[in-house]
């Protein structure tokens, strides 16, 4: 298996500046992505990419190339991470959480109306269980091979076909009016 | 490898469907041949397709195009190795404390080898001398 990074990794691990910017430039906006979608927190997101990457460079000094490629060990602290802030939040549930979600601006824009439906499915991605919301950010959202998704998660790719089209159902199901809004022609609309 | 993934009917494109929705593009890569070749022959291929692109849709609607903050990758970028410069430093640190430790053997070495001062002391005992009152008086 051929790790397009191992050389990234080794040259960055030495102190190689622009090995490090490299790495960043490459994985630091899907790190925000799969942690935005699991958490739906942009701040809290950008403080587990951070994360990520503090590990990164405590690795790579010593990084070996392994079984697993360099991306999917870090998409796999990503999520990690993801989950333990989610647990947390389920122990010390914050009383603040999603007063920021509505905008109240008159207008019905058609940028306002984007909005009220990103937030919409958002919600619904908040709601599906852990493990159904990662394989939909990492296959729907990253566009990630369903092999390279089935790594990261340590699954064999069945299982994440089965939470794929669980996680779909349940989105479908709590979606509807949003996709009969989007695609059913003026007459849908609000 | 997925068990159902060996001939393409109605069934195992709905479950694909299911999981992967209505873009081929996001199907196992051995499937999406046989995935085209069964919607375009298929009567209710049509339809199903039309569902799944409903959520796609919705989906693609909340994709966020914002990437991380500004000033993200520069506070990642501050924490990153630096290259070893100590790597230098500590022969030059082991080069000046062998020539410290040569100096201090050397120093001490070469007092032990030079030849050891005649012992004169009359100097000494010439001073502590008892004085001679003989003459007083």
């Amino acid at each position: 298996m051929i790790d397009p990074d191992a050389e990234l990794v080794r040259s960055a691990g030495a102190g190689d500046t622009r090995a490090a910017e490299a790495l960043v430039r490459r994985h630091l906006p899907k790190m925000v992505g799969v942690a935005r979608r699991m958490l739906s927190d942009g701040a809290e997101a950008e403080d587990v990419a951070q994360e990520v990457f503090l590990r990164v460079w405590r690795e790579a000094p010593r990084w070996k190339p392994g079984q697993a490629k360099f991306e999917t060990w870090m998409h796999r602290v990503a999520l990690n991470l993801c989950y333990d802030r989610l647990r947390r939040r389920r122990e010390r549930p914050d009383p603040d959480a999603g007063l920021m979600v509505a905008d109240t601006r008159p207008l019905a824009s058609e940028e306002w109306l984007a909005r009220q439906r990103a937030a919409r499915v958002n919600a619904a991605l908040a709601q599906l269980p852990e493990r159904q919301r990662a394989a939909i950010a990492l296959v729907h959202f990253d566009e990630m091979s369903n092999i390279a998704a089935a790594e990261i998660l340590e699954i064999s790719v069945e299982a994440l076909e089965s939470l794929l089209a669980r996680g779909r159902r349940a989105l479908k199901a709590a979606l509807a009016d949003v996709a009969q809004d989007l695609m059913g022609g003026p007459e849908g609309g609000p | 490898m997925t068990k159902k993934e060996e001939t393409m009917d109605r069934e195992r494109f709905a479950y694909l469907l299911d999981a992967y929705g209505a873009d081929f593009r996001r199907w196992p890569a051995q499937a999406r041949a046989q995935a085209a070749a069964f919607a375009a022959q298929d009567a209710e291929a049509a339809a199903l397709i039309g569902e799944a692109r409903k959520l796609d849709a919705v989906l693609d609607g909340a994709r966020d195009e914002a990437g991380p903050s500004a000033d993200l990758a520069a506070r990642i970028l501050a924490a990153a190795p630096r290259a070893q410069r100590p790597a230098f430093d500590r022969r030059a640190m082991l080069a000046l404390a062998a020539c410290a430790v040569f100096g201090v053997l050397i120093g001490y070495g070469g007092g032990m080898l030079a030849p050891a001062p005649a012992e004169d002391d009359s100097y000494f005992s010439m001073a502590f001398e008892a004085p001679s009152f003989e003459d007083e008086g």
